[in-house]
């Protein structure tokens, strides 16, 4: 039995599910990073009074010089710019002129058959969603990728010194929002008004003005709310770490899946399978409700991640 | 009956903006946190009340009033208690709050 657990300790499968849990640092020891070893006693105390001297413009004369300077030629670099842009819209068509290169067929188009090819009563859900799903799928990967960026720079580790210095009480305390009872009092009325707020507005994005980045962004304000007036220990009981990982990622790969198809075909216009159904019902205009609802998860869950990596550096 | 209902629309819009236009001197003006905390919330809550009150004596009682009404219930709950916890936030960090009594509990 003992053998049988040693194997599976140096098979590949176990390193591989110990690198994703992130039990292992595979490059420990590998990269030539040397913490610096602490020299306490060789710190000098800054002279503040010398600072204070350098920084300060009425005794500092260069620093005055600078300053009006810096603010002469700011003021002449916006001066210039009005210009130019002012002198650039000379040579803009007029509003409403029929020969201006915003009217070519396109919006013509889209108004005319976007009802009948996408079933979106909403022409501009129509739009991001159908005709330029790729360029809503690279936003909805910018927002992750921004998310991921953040988590690099600001994830605390469990075992960081940062946290080791402080006591762990004391540390836990200061990430604590401050327990107010008018805000929890409010916003028990206020957080289910939010949510169900933000819910309509993703599931109504065909139908109605909004659609899944406003109500995600609804959705992901209802939940820092939450965290502000009850703390993180209550949203930790149903949104994690782990939970950002899988709704974020099967959202985005859903929604990749979904319009793969028409990449590898030539990025035409093809039939999903699913019926476009009656325009105006809640149930119509085939993959733009699904996308709508992968694009709201993944607003909400990286406004709320966003928050709390600012707020304390992880979830 | 026009007459009227233009007035009291266009009279309480009149009101709205005057507090708006307080609330911005208010808060540009003002040289302590407190007292901009203070002039901010009188712009949210009264000058959006006014406002949205022409609004709804101009358009009549229909379902868009009534999704007005639901945004003016919303901002008097939601900006006190936004000013309210900037205040406390500003009692809390502040070490020279001026000539206030406050009650640090």
């Amino acid at each position: 039995m003992s053998r049988k657990k040693q194997d599976y300790e140096h098979s590949f499968l176990y390193h591989f599910r110990q690198w994703v849990a992130g039990n292992v640092d595979p490059l420990e020891g590998t990269m030539e990073i040397r913490v610096p070893q602490k020299k306490a006693a060789e710190t000098v105390a800054p002279d503040l009074k010398q600072i204070r001297t350098v920084y300060d413009p009425s005794k500092n004369k260069e620093l005055k010089r600078f300053n009006r300077l810096y603010k002469a030629s700011s003021l002449l670099l916006v001066l210039l710019l009005m210009g130019v842009l002012i002198w650039a819209m000379g040579f803009m068509p007029e509003i409403g002129a029929e020969a201006a290169p915003a009217h070519n067929a396109t919006a013509g188009r889209y108004v005319e058959k976007g009802l009948e090819e996408t079933g979106a009563v909403n022409f501009v859900t129509g739009m991001i969603l159908d005709y330029r799903a790729f360029d809503t799928f690279g936003e909805s990967c910018v927002l992750f990728i921004a998310t991921i960026c953040v988590q690099i720079l600001l994830r605390v580790d469990k075992d960081s010194s940062w946290r080791k210095g402080r006591k762990t009480e004391e540390a836990e305390d200061s990430f604590r929002p401050g327990e107010d009872v008018v805000l929890q009092k409010v916003s028990t009325v206020l957080v289910p008004l939010i949510f169900i707020f933000g819910i309509y507005v993703i599931l109504n994005g065909h139908l109605s003005p909004g659609g899944g980045f406003s109500g995600g962004a609804i959705v992901g304000a209802g939940l820092i709310l939450y965290v502000n007036a009850f703390g993180f220990e209550k949203t930790e009981r149903f949104f994690t770490g782990k939970t950002f990982k899988i709704i974020t990622v099967a959202s985005l790969s859903f929604y990749a899946l979904a319009k793969t198809y028409s990449f590898y075909t030539g990025a035409n216009h093809l039939p999903t399978g699913i019926p476009l159904g009656v325009p105006g019902a809640i149930l119509s205009s085939g993959l733009i409700l699904p996308l709508n609802i992968c694009v709201g998860m993944v607003v909400a869950c990286t406004m709320y991640a966003f928050y709390a990596l600012f707020r304390k550096g992880g979830f | 009956m026009d007459v009227v209902k233009m007035i009291a629309a266009g009279s309480c819009l009149i009101i709205g903006m005057v507090f708006f236009l307080l609330c911005t001197f208010g808060v540009n003006r003002f040289k302590r946190s407190l007292n901009r905390i203070h002039a901010a919330a009188v712009g949210d809550t009264l000058g959006l009340l006014f406002t949205m009150a022409g609004l709804i004596i101009w358009r009549g009682f229909s379902f868009t009033s009534l999704k007005l009404l639901a945004v003016v219930v919303f901002f008097w709950l939601a900006s006190p208690v936004a000013a309210h916890m900037l205040a406390r936030l500003e009692v809390e960090t502040h070490e020279d709050l001026g000539e206030i009594e406050v009650d640090r509990r």
